[in-house]
């Protein structure tokens, strides 16, 4: 360690001394001794003194100038500093003590710009006040300022002054409005600044700029959206009211904080189903590519969905999207569901009211029809079987009925009138009829109808069928059955 | 005496640590992100690209690295702060000669001052609970910066010397911005 002689500290009688000018470098490690001398004999040295001139140094305290004016208390500060060439410090903020200077009173304690406006005060009543800087990264706090005492002016309530000023934020769209007693006739000027401007020691007044479109009007509100070119930083925006006779009045200022004011409106919801899964489409606030998405970049959404039952005990569910796009999956079949969203920003702490209600039904299970088909065709095919074979059984049933007991057909016209009465019975009885005595003339076989010779009848017809000369073609086949049926009686 | 009052203060701070990271500020990070990629970009809207004939008066002023190290919360913080507010103090004033686009360079500015802002209300809250430590990167950082402030008044605030803290101001960003992503 090279050990430098402290100029300003040297055979000094005083047990101080003023080393401020040897200090150059604020940031490092200085080490300081000390030692007394007499004469020729010299004391040893002090233990070390380690210290960083930045670390160790005490903010001074600042310079207030006050002005009272219309019930409030104009202040402008000085900082501690202001007339060094070379600062140690390059950042305070101010804290200002006031109270009433009155027993008892409360002390207030607030923050405030290098050059500001202390309201809220009551008027013809003497505040006291100090001001100290401080840094509030490192906790610093400095020496407060000498006590300054001062009388609040009346206040005279300019009814041509704008009052009320509030501001309206919607999607990123920002309005001003605000109120107006006077009774004449009245034009405004809305006017700006940009928020870093406050931070000025050297004031701002000048700098306060009209803001496009709302210069001169007679309306009590103004968009003030053009002048708002980025989301981060913070704008002050006052009302400046003029009369005809060319007296003005200044409204109270309002501070904009882009993302924190604005209002973040609700998004549309567009909803699609298939199979049991629902697919959200979101169309995010403002549209897809609006100030709001740019300015939230952190934007997402809340789904909330719901099975619409007239049971209002069902369970709402919430699902978090980041995308505009998104799918519901844990779904029930045939059953209705309702789906609303909601835009929000973690970021800014900021959510949005809830868009319309959308609701779907999800399809049915694809196996439930298909084993009821089944099970009804089933039963349906069985039915129509059974329904078919009891038809067909008691068809004919009827027929052989019909047959035997009613029957229909009409003996051969050669038998017509014979024995009617005789079919009259039920039963053929074997009656006696009179009969020929017949001889064979001819070998041929001929159609002789031959009341004893049934049999043989039978048989010749049969035969001469095959030679064509049977006439009996229209009663074959009745004559046929009704043969069969007689022969079955007769054996 | 000194070293046992510092360890008393380490041991505060290590304390107290677990408190301060449970506060509502929380949510600044995520906000922080937003203004290094915005300032970054206004930084470059603002002028044109490097002039040629300032290559020759360019500096190494060696942005201290290391207090972005270890990569947490807290010491990114205390850079950050530090980062912030005196880029916005050396933008500030005596720009005539930069001759840069005025709007874009309010809205450099308008942006930094919010987050300091924001920062300050952040640590104001937890006042009670904090205790004054050295911090050694703060100090580090604000050497950084008064060598950049001392080049520019040595060049009388020319347009080269512009330039240059405009290029050294804008790896710094680029350095934090790297890191926070990393958090």
């Amino acid at each position: 360690m090279e050990w430098k002689e402290l100029p300003g500290c040297q055979n000094v009688t005083r047990r101080e001394c003023d080393f401020s000018s040897a200090i150059t470098e604020y940031y490092d490690t200085h080490h300081v001794r000390v030692r007394a001398e007499r004469r020729k004999e010299v004391s040893p040295w002090s233990s070390i003194f380690e210290m960083i001139p930045y670390v160790i140094a005490q903010i001074g305290p600042p310079g207030i100038e006050l002005q009272s004016t219309n019930g409030v208390i104009k202040i402008k500060v000085s900082p501690p500093e202001e007339n060094q060439v070379r600062k140690l410090w390059i950042h305070f903020q101010y804290n200002l003590v006031i109270w009433e200077n009155s027993s008892n009173a409360e002390f207030r304690s607030q923050s405030i710009f290098p050059t500001d406006v202390i309201d809220d005060l009551a008027p013809d009543t003497t505040y006291c006040l100090k001001v100290q800087a401080t840094l509030p990264f490192e906790l610093q706090e400095g020496l407060f300022s000498p006590i300054r005492c001062i009388k609040t002016t009346r206040k005279v309530n300019d009814l041509l002054c704008a009052t009320n000023v509030s501001i309206f934020a919607l999607n990123m769209e920002f309005y001003l409005h605000w109120n107006n007693q006077y009774k004449q006739h009245v034009s405004y000027n809305v006017q700006y600044l940009m928020g870093y401007l406050k931070k000025r020691h050297e004031g701002y007044s000048g700098e306060w700029l009209n803001v496009p479109g709302c210069e001169n009007i007679t309306d009590t509100q103004c968009n003030f959206s053009s002048i708002i070119t980025a989301t981060s930083g913070f704008y002050h925006l006052r009302v400046q009211a003029m009369s005809e006779y060319n007296k003005s009045c200044l409204s109270n200022e309002v501070k904009v904080d882009p993302l924190i004011t604005n209002e973040i409106g609700p998004p549309g919801i567009k909803v699609d189903v298939s199979d049991v899964l629902l697919h959200i489409q979101i169309s995010p606030p403002g549209g897809s590519e609006s100030e709001v998405t740019r300015g939230y970049d952190d934007l997402s959404y809340w789904v909330l969905y719901w099975k619409n039952s007239s049971n209002n005990e069902e369970e709402i569910k919430m699902k978090e999207i980041k995308q505009t796009i998104g799918t519901l999956s844990d779904l029930m079949p045939s059953t209705l569901y309702c789906v609303k969203a909601q835009a929000f920003s973690r970021a800014y702490n900021k959510s949005s009211h809830y868009s319309k209600e959308q609701c779907i039904r999800t399809p049915g299970d694809k196996k439930i029809p298909l084993t009821i088909l089944a099970t009804f065709g089933t039963s349906l095919f069985a039915v129509l079987l059974v329904a078919a074979l009891l038809t067909f059984g008691v068809y004919q049933a009827y027929n052989k009925i019909k047959y035997v007991f009613f029957p229909s057909c009409q003996p051969p016209l050669n038998i017509e009138g014979f024995g009617r009465q005789l079919f009259h019975s039920p039963y053929l009885s074997a009656t006696e009829e009179p009969t020929e005595n017949c001889s064979v003339i001819e070998t041929i076989i001929t159609e002789e109808v031959n009341q004893s010779d049934f049999k043989d009848y039978k048989h010749s017809t049969q035969s001469s069928r095959d030679s064509g000369n049977y006439s009996n073609d229209d009663d074959t086949s009745g004559s046929k059955v009704s043969e069969e049926m007689l022969e079955k009686e007769i054996v | 005496t000194m070293n046992a009052f510092g360890l008393i203060q380490i041991g505060l701070l290590l304390l107290c640590t677990t408190t301060i990271s449970s506060l509502q500020c929380n949510h600044l990070p995520l906000q922080q992100r937003k203004v290094i990629e915005n300032s970054l970009q206004l930084l470059d809207k603002m002028g044109k690209k490097f002039p040629q004939q300032c290559l020759r008066e360019k500096m190494s002023f060696r942005f201290p690295e290391q207090v972005l190290k270890p990569r947490q919360k807290e010491t990114v913080k205390v850079a950050i702060e530090e980062i912030f507010q005196h880029i916005f103090y050396i933008f500030s004033k005596n720009l005539t000669l930069a001759a840069w686009d005025g709007t874009v360079l309010e809205q450099f500015q308008n942006g930094l001052y919010q987050q300091i802002e924001q920062l300050e209300a952040c640590v104001i809250k937890k006042q009670t609970h904090y205790f004054r430590s050295k911090e050694v990167n703060r100090l580090k950082l604000k050497k950084y910066f008064q060598k950049i402030d001392c080049f520019l008044k040595d060049k009388q605030h020319n347009l080269c010397s512009w330039e240059i803290s405009r290029a050294e101001m804008r790896r710094c960003l680029q350095l934090i911005d790297k890191v926070i992503r990393k958090l």
